[in-house]
């Protein structure tokens, strides 16, 4: 169909910008793997040691143990509560869903700046800031827009006779839920648990509000001190900063298509 | 559809309204039920602090004292006095490199790759959209050391013989903000591409066809066709981008904590600094106010002209 310098131009095009935007990682790979600390480039030495050094020097197994867990505890939270609200907001029905739809959706485009400030209050107040509990807290409901709009979404797919099949055969909702619907919502089902993943562990800015306490600090927080201690090490925070991005970048590899799709449908469908 | 309920009888219609409006109800409590959890934990970590936000932007308070009551004084301030509307400033060249760039490149390269299917598109795809899913602090550290005063970029300036532009880049009062603006540039950049290149496809074949019958060249095709394709698209990023500007923080707060001076404020940098650094409370939640009030009006500016003219 299209003629072969056409293929070519096209390749040199996504080669040229591909290569852009991959070099700064690439070269930030090399440099973790260099023993120079001035952050030279040696492949001719290459050694793993430097990400020993930057583990123990920066305490990112601790750090690591926090991520995991605030990360494993809001994914659960916001995978359960927005399976039950899809299934009350798109089959079931919600009374007043007319007006408390829209303010759920209000959330997708409201950021954290707009509600911390007096959130942390409220959380000092009961004692939950320096606390992973309280960042549990906060993702699961900061994740409560798009859980319900993309399982709401996920589950109006899903033909109506087939619940009604189901009603006829005297099934509760609890049993039409679990048995039935949620079999077939399995893959956008994993997409928000990877996609929920992705964004609790990455964050830094609530991190940085709510957690004062060293012992407490996520990946991301304990890199950001790590980068401000090690700035001259310039291997070492490469290292380190691998170490951080690691779990995403290792479901990245597996799931792309999981995470592309699940950003852009997301997004298209708001 | 029209012609049977026509013929039914409007006594039956009627009771069957009733009867699926009885069956909502009765559901839509079960609906509630399962839905309360998440609304609970919604209003109490979102919206409950929202409207709170709003009360706390209408008084003088410093965390510890008692607050006053000073009306609209802290939204004059923030849009009148030079320290702080500067951040705006800064947030408009900040759209310029997070949104315009990287928007008219992924058009362009959209419009050069057409819709030949190239080989290899699925790595291509893994490369461009990696930025996405780096966090910000690690994106931070890389270009922090990458523009540093001998990072790569200035050894290569050196090498190629123009040692006297190397500069220390993110400390450098004129450059510092378009520094931080290219790195924004980087990481939305694969994301507008990916998500142009997937609405190319997606466009229907024949439209092209019946450009290219009324014999449009490639230029008119790409204004007649391919543009007007991609609305949803324009939208997303639009938005997305625009409000990923407008909220800046753990980018700037890593690589120059809005300095040297002021000249890399962002609102976002200036709401944390008044709200947990050094407190002026009332401020800080005046300035998520106008942020957040922002990001509602582009979102909603995008989704009229984008939506308006679809079939």
């Amino acid at each position: 169909m299209i003629s072969k310098a056409e293929r070519t131009l096209n390749h040199v095009i996504l080669a040229v910008v591909s290569i852009l935007v991959i070099f700064p990682v690439i070269w930030f790979v090399l440099t973790a793997l260099s023993p120079e600390s001035s952050g030279r480039i040696d492949l001719t030495r290459i050694t793993w040691s430097n990400f020993v050094t930057a583990w123990q020097a920066g305490d990112f197994g601790q750090a690591m143990i926090a991520s995991a867990v605030i990360t494993i505890g809001s994914v659960v939270g916001q995978t359960l509560f927005a399976v039950l609200s899809g299934y009350g907001f798109g089959v079931l029905g919600v009374v007043g869903q007319k007006f408390i739809f829209p303010i759920i959706l209000l959330g997708l485009m409201v950021s954290s700046e707009v509600f911390i400030i007096p959130l942390y209050y409220q959380f000092q107040a009961i004692g939950l800031t320096d606390s992973w509990l309280g960042l549990i807290i906060i993702q699961i409901g900061m994740g409560v827009p798009f859980g319900v709009f993309w399982m709401r979404a996920t589950f109006r797919a899903v033909p109506r006779s087939m619940i009604e099949a189901a009603q006829i055969d005297g099934a509760h909702s609890w049993r039409i839920l679990w048995g039935i619907l949620f079999p077939i919502a399995r893959p956008a089902v994993f997409t928000l648990i990877l996609l929920s993943f992705m964004w609790t562990w990455n964050d830094f800015f609530l991190s940085l509000v709510f957690i004062a306490d060293p012992s407490k600090q996520p990946a991301t927080l304990a890199l950001g001190v790590f980068q401000g201690q090690h700035s001259i090490d310039v291997n070492l925070l490469a290292a380190g900063s691998l170490i951080v991005a690691l779990p995403v970048l290792i479901l990245y590899v597996f799931f792309q298509r999981h995470f592309i799709q699940g950003v852009i449908t997301g997004a298209i469908k708001e | 559809m029209t012609l049977r309920t026509a013929v039914r009888r409007p006594t039956a219609v009627v009771a069957e309204r009733q009867a699926t409006r009885a069956r909502r109800r009765r559901t839509g409590w079960l609906g509630l039920a399962y839905a309360s959890p998440a609304i609970l934990f919604y209003g109490y970590v979102v919206i409950v602090p929202l409207l709170q936000s709003v009360n706390y932007s209408f008084y003088s308070w410093n965390g510890v004292t008692a607050a006053r009551w000073i009306g609209v004084d802290n939204y004059v301030r923030f849009f009148t006095d030079p320290a702080l509307s500067e951040s705006l400033v800064h947030v408009l060249v900040l759209v310029g490199f997070f949104a315009i760039l990287p928007i008219l490149f992924g058009l362009l390269s959209a419009a050069l790759l057409g819709r030949g299917r190239v080989k290899g598109r699925g790595v291509y795809r893994w490369l461009l959209f990696l930025p996405q899913v780096l966090t910000s602090v690690v994106v931070a550290i890389i270009w922090k050391r990458l523009y540093g005063p001998d990072g790569p970029l200035n050894e290569a300036l050196r090498a190629v013989g123009l040692g006297n532009l190397a500069v220390n880049w993110l400390g450098d009062f004129t450059w510092a903000l378009p520094a931080l603006g290219l790195i924004g540039t980087w990481t939305t950049l694969g994301f507008c591409m990916v998500l142009f290149v997937a609405g190319v496809a997606a466009i229907p074949d024949d439209l092209y066809e019946q450009a290219r019958m009324d014999g449009a060249g490639p230029v008119s095709e790409f204004f007649a066709v391919t543009l007007p394709g991609l609305r949803g698209q324009l939208a997303i990023a639009i938005t997305l981008t625009v409000t990923g500007a407008l909220r800046a923080f753990d980018l700037v707060w890593i690589t120059t904590q809005g300095g040297p001076g002021s000249s890399t404020t962002t609102p976002a940098l200036l709401l944390y600094r008044k709200a947990f650094l050094n407190p002026d409370v009332g401020m800080a939640a005046a300035i998520g106010i106008v942020v957040a009030v922002f990001c509602l009006v582009i979102a909603l500016i995008v989704n009229r002209l984008t939506e308006e003219k679809n079939p």
